[in-house]
């Protein structure tokens, strides 16, 4: 199995500088954007590329290094988005107060299913985790304090700073981009230690890995609780910017299946991977859904699915790989294969 | 009586479960593949059969045939221009390629036939006999007995002819096979296109009597999961009784604690058997 | 490195091109209007979507035989010298989030005078906001959901009636019918369970206890249900005179089909518009559901009228008669146009002031309303609605009593007669 990995492997470091310009301008870019890219929607747009880049960032943890293919991400995102409404519902917390304790339970959530699902391998795990986050999106919709199948909703105006009901997509914007860039920051960390080490060897073999005495099912278990904290953090700011939750928008397999295919997109199990995952799809079903969506055939999905055809079939590791195929003069160091 | 008439109903739409669940789980015990498009095949045979009924005119037994035989050629033409590849890649991409075929086959679905329910014509199914005070209407008994009649010949295809020993033994020991002179990649071809038929006729077996639209692939998808992990990955025996198991289950259910608790028992039931026997009734781990 | 940057620009150059309309001239009153085109409910959507056009055609061109419905004798809007409709339709596919991006961009990029939508009360929760934050009028078609109108907007308004309204109707129709001797001992309420289902079950349930009317059993199930089989035998067991249907398009013929299986037939079955009105019904269980009846704030009405004839142009483009939502969207869609006609300008605050200020007549609708006159929520509290049965091929009207055309038979005759 071939291991799609950055080209930084043993080394992360600023030393070269086309790497330091590079990581400038893409900073500069997300910086920048809505400041040049002013109008609300394309402000919006950028809102749920970051949300999409976070989300799916988050579950390459788990998915892309660990090499375990969870499809039931949608319940840690639930879970974060559902905590903060459900405190504002119940005692008029602010929003964001339920973010934390949303983090909490989502590694909770973690531990608990985690635990007997990592002993199925493969597509029975894979299965497990849908099986699971189905299992909670119906439980959602009959469970009266939630909401059941109405769901809940969050301040329709500002009441104070705290609850985050901004006029304009701005201040959400640069909070989301802070996340990502805390995650990224995390994710190439995890990269470069031991840990990412762990991660790389469990999705190359288990078997071969638990015989070098890496602790697999302590490794998972982390990996998944770190993957659920910040997929429970997406879910909290998308429902703080939208301002409303249900089943189907917190716990839907779609939510699930998006990540994945995101990430995968890029190229699963590399630092960029999921954000350039992000940057092609986000904007590829806006734009298909402008053009197609007003005629109302559902073009958008149909081209939705046949991209992740082609992609499992002819470039499985994303974007990264065909960036490799196709342009190996750019590369300037030796890959792990 | 009731309880005898909610079990009777349970049975014959298990019956269904089971024999759409069947090629899944043929296709999961022989490539340890999870087709995650397989609701879709179901889908798509009861369109064929209202295809076959609208443009044709054809009744039952046409439709359950063409709708057979079309998607058999379907399952084939998947393995071999996609699975085939997958197979060989990684986890990832075996997982996204019949995940984004079903988006693929869903919306094209609703591109061409729209959004709207659809029910087929009044075929010669119609009306409901009365058998000892329970009533049976006539499309879900004839859709019933047929779905256990094919699963039962699935199953006999398997353990008693010699293209079955072939399946069966690459389903064991691809390599092994492979020595026995057996050719892995046309019997996993060949298992796909059962699989895809077996979902294909027992959607036009369900057109019969229930109304569908493109969206239906995803539930049906999900349920077939639910049979297999009950029955066994790898075992058709294993998913018949399953089916029936998991039809009497649901019905059981919604009549005594509300037909929302249905799909909560029945997940839980999944994600307990993935949990604590994931190898389910008669499957091998 | 390399290739995130490219991706980067690869990005901009799509989010360049996402909010791309053509160029549109000027004179024109612009609309912007969100619905599930793709998805579960994309059937509504479309159906909504074609008696939209349907209604600018009747606004944009002269339809003199159309009488006094406001603006459809002129072509445009006399007030704006003849302007015209221009209306942007976006699909956002069931998805809140989606509706609340495309509401965004119909205001900040399409530049609308106005807006409307959204079907599923999850979607147009999220869109309304976006409107009350521009301050562009937003039109509720038809999303049930009490709270759209509680929350202090001052731009979002809703012509069509809502779940307590419905409620309020069946009590008054089941107090009508014990006037005239039926026996309704008690009632059954069945009830899909997303918010649709869910607001109108509640909605029942609540008024039910008000009338002291007794509910024999409440069974919410799920939409997308293969089989209702253990529903109806519950139903069977429990024996209520009156069944009310909270349903879709699939199981609202599942259900009438699964009765006729196991012969069950209550005295009387009520669906409540949505699957009941879907234009697949009829066909679909005609000769077994005879006598069923059904709410809609829409009637066909007798040869030669108005509503017949707007009927001729719905059926003319799509094929099949208006049902009852796609109405209603249309009648959101003409009180909306004769407010802006009314305001004389595209000025969103003077179009809000304009359809406070809204007072139409019933001979001025093309719906069964009493009236429309919005309080300060924005609720349109002269909505009410009509109930229908099945006769033949059609739904007849037959109550209330002196808006009736045709004769109710009860019990329902379903597959005897």
């Amino acid at each position: 199995m071939k291991l799609f990995s950055s080209s930084r492997v043993s080394r992360f470091s600023f030393a070269s500088v086309p790497e330091r310009v590079g990581w400038g301008l893409l900073a500069a870019a997300l910086l920048l954007y809505p400041l040049v890219l002013s109008g609300p929607f394309y402000r919006d747009i950028g809102v749920t590329f970051l949300l999409a880049a976070i989300s799916a960032s988050a579950w390459n943890i788990v998915g892309g290094y660990a090499g375990q293919v969870s499809v039931g991400h949608s319940m840690f995102f639930g879970l974060g988005a559902y905590t903060p409404l459900l405190f504002y519902t119940l005692w008029g917390w602010p929003p964001l107060a339920g973010l934390p304790v949303a983090v909490l339970l989502s590694i909770g959530l973690a531990l608990v299913i985690g635990q007997p699902t990592f002993r199925l391998t493969g597509h029975y795990f894979s299965m497990a985790t849908i099986a699971v986050a189905e299992l909670i999106r119906i439980f959602t919709g009959t469970w009266d304090l939630v909401g059941a199948a109405i769901g809940l909703q969050g301040p329709a105006t500002a009441r104070s700073l705290w609850d985050l009901t901004f006029r304009s997509e701005l201040p959400y914007y640069y909070m989301f981009l802070a996340v990502l860039a805390l995650l990224l920051a995390t994710t190439a960390v995890v990269e470069r230690r031991r840990f990412g080490f762990y991660l790389r060897a469990i999705k190359a073999s288990e078997r071969a890995a638990k015989s070098l005495g890496v602790p697999v099912r302590q490794t998972k278990m982390q990996a998944l609780a770190l993957s659920a904290a910040f997929t429970s953090v997406t879910g909290s700011l998308y429902v703080i910017k939208t301002g409303f939750i249900d089943p189907d928008s917190g716990f839907g397999i779609l939510i699930s299946v998006q990540m994945v295919i995101v990430a995968a997109l890029g190229g699963a199990g590399t630092l960029l991977g999921p954000l350039m995952g992000a940057l092609i799809l986000v904007p590829l079903q806006t734009t298909t859904n402008s053009w197609f969506g007003g005629g109302g055939s559902g073009l958008t999905y149909i081209l939705y699915g046949g991209i992740i055809v082609l992609i499992a079939r002819f470039v499985p590791g994303g974007l990264f790989e065909l960036w490799h195929r196709v342009a190996p003069h750019f590369r300037t160091r030796a890959h792990a294969a | 009586m009731v309880v005898v008439q909610v079990i009777v109903g349970g049975l014959l739409l298990g019956a269904i479960y089971a024999l759409f669940s069947s090629g899944l789980t043929l296709i999961w015990g022989m490539m340890n593949f999870i087709n995650f498009a397989h609701g879709e095949f179901v889908m798509l045979g009861m369109y064929v059969a209202l295809l076959v009924v609208v443009w044709l005119g054809g009744g039952p037994a046409v439709f359950g045939i063409v709708a057979a035989c079309g998607l058999f050629v379907l399952g084939v033409g998947i393995y071999l221009s996609l699975i085939r590849h997958v197979i060989r890649g990684p986890m990832l991409a075996q997982i996204l390629s019949t995940f984004g075929l079903a988006l693929f086959v869903r919306y094209t679905a609703f591109f061409i036939f729209s959004a709207n329910f659809v029910s087929l014509p009044q075929t010669s199914l119609a009306g409901t006999v009365k058998i000892a005070g329970i009533f049976l209407p006539v499309a879900q008994l004839v859709a019933g007995a047929v779905a256990i009649f094919l699963t039962l010949s699935l199953h006999m295809l398997l353990t008693h002819t010699a293209i079955g020993s072939r399946l069966l033994a690459v389903a064991e020991d691809r390599a092994a096979a492979m020595l026995m002179g057996i050719r892995p990649d046309r019997m996993q071809a060949l298992a796909w296109g059962l699989s895809a038929g077996a979902a294909g006729i027992a959607g036009a077996l369900m057109a019969t009597a229930y109304p569908w639209s493109p969206s239906v692939g995803e539930t049906f998808g999900l349920i077939a999961f639910v049979v297999v992990a009950l029955g066994g990955f790898g075992s058709v025996l294993g998913s018949l009784y399953a089916g029936l198991i998991i039809g009497l289950i649901q019905a059981v259910s919604a009549f005594w604690l509300g037909a929302i608790y249905k799909d909560i028992v029945v997940y839980s039931l999944f994600v307990a058997l993935l949990w604590l026997r994931p190898q389910g009734l008669m499957g091998k781990v | 490195m390399k290739r995130t940057l490219i991706s980067v620009a690869a990005g901009l150059a799509a989010i360049a091109l996402a909010a791309a309309a053509p160029a549109r001239a000027a004179d024109t009153v612009k609309i912007g209007v969100v619905f599930p085109l793709t998805g579960n409910a994309a059937a509504a959507g479309q159906a909504s979507k074609a008696a939209l056009e349907v209604a600018v055609d009747i606004i944009n061109n002269a339809h003199p035989e159309l009488g006094d419905l406001p603006l459809a004798a002129t072509a445009g809007l006399p007030n704006l010298g003849g302007a015209k409709l221009d209306v942007t339709f976006v699909d956002h596919q069931g998805n809140p989030s989606t509706a609340q991006q495309l509401a965004t961009r119909l205001v900040t990029e399409d530049k609308v005078n106005a807006l409307m939508g959204a079907y599923q009360s999850s979607c147009t929760f999220t869109a309304t906001p976006v409107a009350e934050r521009y301050g562009i009028p937003f039109m509720v078609g038809d999303s049930s959901a009490l709270n759209i109108t509680s929350r202090g907007f001052k731009y979002v308004f809703r012509a069509t009636p809502i779940a307590t309204d419905y409620a309020r109707t069946y009590m008054r129709f089941f107090a009508d019918m014990k006037k005239t001797g039926k026996r309704i001992g008690s009632i059954a309420i069945v009830n899909e369970n997303t918010d649709y289902g869910t607001s109108v079950g509640d909605a029942i349930d609540a008024e039910a206890k008000k009338a002291t009317m007794p509910v024999a059993i409440r069974i919410p199930y799920s939409a997308s249900s293969t089989d209702v089989t253990a529903q109806v035998l519950q139903l069977k067991e429990k024996n209520p005179d009156v069944v009310i249907f909270i349903s879709y398009t699939a199981d609202s013929i599942l259900y009438i089909k699964t009765m006729k299986n196991f012969d069950y037939r209550p005295p009387m079955v009520i669906g409540d518009d949505t699957g009941f009105s879907d234009p697949s019904f009829i066909p679909a269980v005609n000769d077994i559901a005879q006598g069923v009846m059904n709410r809609s704030a829409w009637a066909i009405g007798k040869p030669g009228s108005r509503t017949e004839k707007i009927n001729d142009m719905y059926k003319a483009k799509t094929g099949r008669d208006l049902d009852d939502t796609s109405a209603r969207n249309m009648q959101g869609f003409f009180v909306l146009a004769e407010a802006v006609n009314r305001a004389g300008s595209t000025e969103p605050d003077k179009i809000r002031d304009a359809l406070v200020a809204t007072d139409l007549k019933p001979d001025q609708l093309m719906m069964g309303y009493q009236g429309v006159k919005f309080d300060d929520t924005g609720q349109n509290v002269l909505a009410s609605t009509y109930l229908i049965q099945l006769h033949g091929t059609h739904y007849e009207l037959v109550w209330p009593q002196d808006a009736a055309t045709g004769v109710l038979r009860w019990p329902l005759g379903g597959w005897t007669q």
